[in-house]
């Protein structure tokens, strides 16, 4: 649809009082790209989406969508963008037609086929008021006022919220879908395995910066590993935490996990000089682990909290 | 500090009743020192009839006057207001916020729950009335004012006692059906129609006994103030709050919580059932969703229905026979009013249709009616949609938030000329139906003129929504701006002080249009302050960030 860059920001910073909750953020999301915007609640991801919406305005730096100023012309972005807000509230007392029929009146030129086509695809109840919907269905109808209109950027806020795999599967699709007719998606979430299976690129964002900026593919391409092994004896972790690239060495008795990252001989030279090797599997590391990686990094540099360091802590 | 389901129910609330004390507190102080300033020797003069019409004793002198005026209305409406308000979000209020699933999920009966937040809310009301009589005795102490044969503490425990009444009403309902909006509705319908009813009905020769069966008497009925408390009254009010609480209690025990839920309109049936459903469709679907204005004017059509209904019949058609049937007896002791004491209830000579007309409608009754109205859209307008989070998704539409500002300030006007002129149309044919000598003209006049103040306390309320994000700042900085001004406005009229003027009441009622017809100027310089108000709307919501969480 359009060759413009999709969304651009530049030293986007926003401080409330003393809080900085986004730090010099720098990025581009491409024409006909997904691109996945990661990181743990509180990390800026929505006070991010929130700036370039114009609900809120930066401390410093500026924001575009399609080429046009996020503050002057946010109008006219409007009817290029389809948004879903985090945390989904919409009016209880209507309906989600009535809903939609609302914003489609705000904003002119929506197809009802093409509604009725994504209801259809994602079961969404829009007869029943929005109140009484359960949050999953609520959600369907914000999922559909963000696609309605056919925007050349979606703009979404964790919008698998509340939704069944199911219909997250179907939900998905319908990304790729709009993605291959031109249109581009900035999609912000916590749920890795969702961003992995729709994104072309990620950005990792962490106490309102951005740290890592990468495709997926490359992601992956670290090399990184997961290896689980089971030895003939009671293993000791220390010897594992001492081969070069391993990491988050866990140890139960006999039976040792642990994330590589370089050549397996050196591996497996280290345990068959102590161990009786019994069984070895691995398998790619998940962006889950690459993720928790990273983070584990920017801990041991000293350049964070030691909060939400440990490995569960980014679920 | 939130150690139980009692120490966050006081928490909860503490705030919005400091406020109201500490403000009638500082209104009684004002009240004092002008009405020291003002010759009341003409009032020894006072037939009992005008006592019984305002409460304002025989020996009427600058305490009695003050404490009735501030305490005996403006007081009691306020604390009973907020009895109202906190016994129906304390039940009722978790459930529509949907937060009564996590607190029920601790192990915690609902007896308990409900005992607790029903502690706090007699803690919460019973020192709010002490911190008022603390005002009461202190005020004209410090001022050297007499109060010789006066009962401050008698009117306060009754004050206390008719607080906690609408208080245990109002949770009570909110027990029973789980809707804080019934809840709340049903305990200001009472308070409203209770303090109405023993006005109007204390008038009537041969209905006297009629006011009996509303609460307000046992507050006002006994005249604490001169007789010191009745106990059979007070014994009559906690022994019903008891029985509501006990009421409450069954009720809440026995019933299926509601989870956050919505409730279902007449409009609702209609659109569900087959047979009506293309009617249904036809008055709710497409059009109440056209524009933002339509959707504004769709959310609260309920509250303008209602308003300008009890407007038209109540205050409207209904003052015409009454004013007819109670003719005479005005005319008895009109002789005996002081102008001045009359002015701090809008003003007018009672003997006069035009002047009763001024007292019991268009004083206080209308003004109150349109901001009600004006206040809860403008309110509700920018701040209501924040604090609901649904502005992030509105303004994702390609609206400018100028034009949002403008749909929503556009029903705002539109909705209080309805009020406007269901206020006229009733009072019009009342006049005509009673054949009272009212000249229509002026009352137009005049209802144009009240339903500028409506305006202009909703574009204030605009404003701060606009500016804050917050519907309570929204809410309690007009009222509160109103209260204040009303006040200023009744008793800068005594001693014809030149500061009166600075008060819009000033240009609504201060040439008596009933009277003498459009006083253009005020209409003037009320139309400039709500049109300034409405401008400063639109830049003030082009700077705020929108909130994102209440």
């Amino acid at each position: 649809m359009t060759d413009q860059i999709a969304l651009h920001t530049e030293g986007l910073t926003k401080h409330y009082g003393d809080v900085k909750a986004l730090v010099d953020l720098d990025l581009d999301v491409r024409p006909g790209e997904v691109f996945g915007f990661l990181g743990p609640n509180g990390a800026g991801k929505t006070t991010t989406i929130r700036t370039v919406m114009d609900e809120i305005r930066p401390t410093a730096g500026r924001a575009s969508i399609l080429g046009m100023d996020c503050h002057a012309q946010s109008v006219q972005i409007r009817r290029r963008i389809g948004y879903l807000p985090s945390d989904l509230a919409l009016y209880p007392n209507l309906t989600g037609k009535d809903t939609l029929t609302y914003f489609a009146n705000l904003r002119g030129g929506v197809d009802w086929a093409y509604v009725s086509e994504l209801a259809d695809r994602l079961g969404a109840q829009l007869d029943k008021k929005v109140g009484d919907l359960s949050s999953g269905n609520r959600q369907k109808v914000g999922v559909i006022a963000a696609f309605m209109n056919c925007p050349d950027l979606l703009i979404m806020d964790e919008p698998s919220n509340g939704l069944d795999p199911l219909v997250q599967r179907e939900f998905q699709t319908m990304m790729r879908e709009v993605v291959g007719a031109g249109a581009s998606v900035f999609l912000s979430s916590h749920t890795l395995s969702e961003v992995q299976r729709v994104a072309d690129r990620v950005g990792i964002i962490r106490h309102g910066k951005l740290i890592a900026l990468e495709t997926v593919a490359s992601l992956r391409s670290k090399g990184m590993r997961k290896v689980e092994l089971e030895v003939g004896s009671p293993a000791d972790a220390a010897l594992f935490e001492a081969v070069p690239g391993a990491r988050e060495v866990v140890v139960e008795d006999t039976r040792v996990q642990l994330s590589f990252e370089g050549s397996m001989e050196t591996l497996l030279k280290a345990v068959a000089g102590t161990y009786e090797l019994v069984d070895i599997s691995t398998q790619d590391a998940d962006l889950e682990e690459v993720f928790l990686t990273y983070y584990h990094d920017d801990v041991v540099n000293g350049r964070g909290e030691s909060d939400s360091v440990t490995s569960g802590g980014a679920r | 500090m939130l150690t139980s389901v009692f120490t966050k129910s006081v928490r909860d609330r503490w705030r919005g009743l400091t406020i109201a004390v500490v403000s009638l507190a500082a209104l009684l102080y004002f009240g004092m020192v002008v009405y020291q300033d003002i010759d009341l020797s003409i009032y020894t003069d006072l037939g009992p009839a005008f006592e019984s019409l305002i409460g304002i004793g025989a020996d009427a002198d600058a305490a009695s006057l003050a404490y009735n005026a501030i305490y005996g209305s403006y007081g009691a409406i306020i604390m009973a207001g907020l009895a109202v308000a906190m016994g129906a979000g304390y039940i009722a209020g978790e459930e529509r916020k949907g937060t009564v699933g996590v607190l029920l999920a601790n192990p915690r009966s609902r007896t308990q729950v409900l005992v607790a937040k029903a502690a706090a809310m007699v803690l919460l009301l019973v020192l709010g009335c002490l911190g008022l009589w603390a005002a009461g005795v202190a005020t004209p102490a410090v001022l050297d004012v007499s109060t010789s044969g006066m009962d401050v503490t008698a009117f306060l425990v009754h004050l206390t006692a008719m607080t906690l009444f609408f208080g245990f009403l109002a949770l009570a309902v909110g027990s029973w059906s789980g809707k804080s909006g019934v809840a709340a509705g049903v305990g200001a319908g009472v308070l409203a129609l209770s303090f109405f009813a023993v006005g109007i009905l204390q008038m009537i020769e041969g209905w006297e006994g009629l006011a009996k069966l509303f609460p307000w008497y046992y507050f006002a009925g006994s005249d604490p103030l001169l007789n010191g408390i009745a106990w059979g009254h007070i014994a009559l009010l906690i022994g019903t709050s008891a029985l509501l609480f006990v009421v409450a209690l069954v009720g809440y025990n026995r019933r299926d919580l509601r989870s956050r839920s919505t409730g279902v309109s007449l409009l609702d049936q209609l659109r569900s059932n087959p047979v009506t459903a293309t009617l249904g469709e036809r008055l709710a679907g497409s059009a109440r969703v056209s524009s933002i204005a339509m959707k504004t004017a769709s959310e609260h059509q309920g509250l303008l229905f209602v308003v300008s209904a009890l407007m038209f019949l109540v205050m409207g058609l209904m003052m015409g026979p009454i004013y007819t049937s109670i003719e005479g007896s005005m005319a008895s002791f009109s002789d005996a009013l002081p102008e001045q004491l009359v002015a701090l209830f809008g003003g007018g000579d009672l003997s006069t249709p035009a002047g009763f007309y001024q007292i019991e409608t268009f004083g206080m009754v209308a003004p109150i009616a349109l901001m009600v109205v004006t206040i809860t859209i403008a309110a509700k307008a920018l701040a209501g949609e924040e604090e609901n989070r649904t502005m992030g998704l509105l303004l994702a539409n390609p609206v400018s938030r100028r034009t949002v500002v403008g749909q929503k300030a556009i029903t705002m006007v539109a909705f209080g000329g309805v009020v406007g002129f269901a206020i006229y149309a009733g009072t019009a044919l009342g006049v005509l139906i009673g054949g009272v000598d009212l000249n229509l003209v002026n009352l137009a006049a005049t209802c144009v003129l009240v339903t500028l103040i409506g305006l202009l306390f909703g574009a204030l309320s605009l404003v701060v929504g606009a500016a804050t994000g917050r519907v309570a700042l929204a809410i309690f900085i007009p009222v509160g701006a109103a209260l204040l001004l009303h006040t200023m406005n009744a008793l800068a009229s005594l001693s014809d002080a030149w500061w009166g003027a600075l008060s819009p009441f000033h240009y609504y009622l201060g040439n008596e249009p009933l009277d003498n017809g459009m006083d253009w100027g005020g209409a003037a310089v009320l139309t400039v302050l709500t049109v300034v108000l409405l401008a400063l709307a639109f830049p003030a919501f082009d700077r705020a960030e929108v909130r994102e969480h209440a």
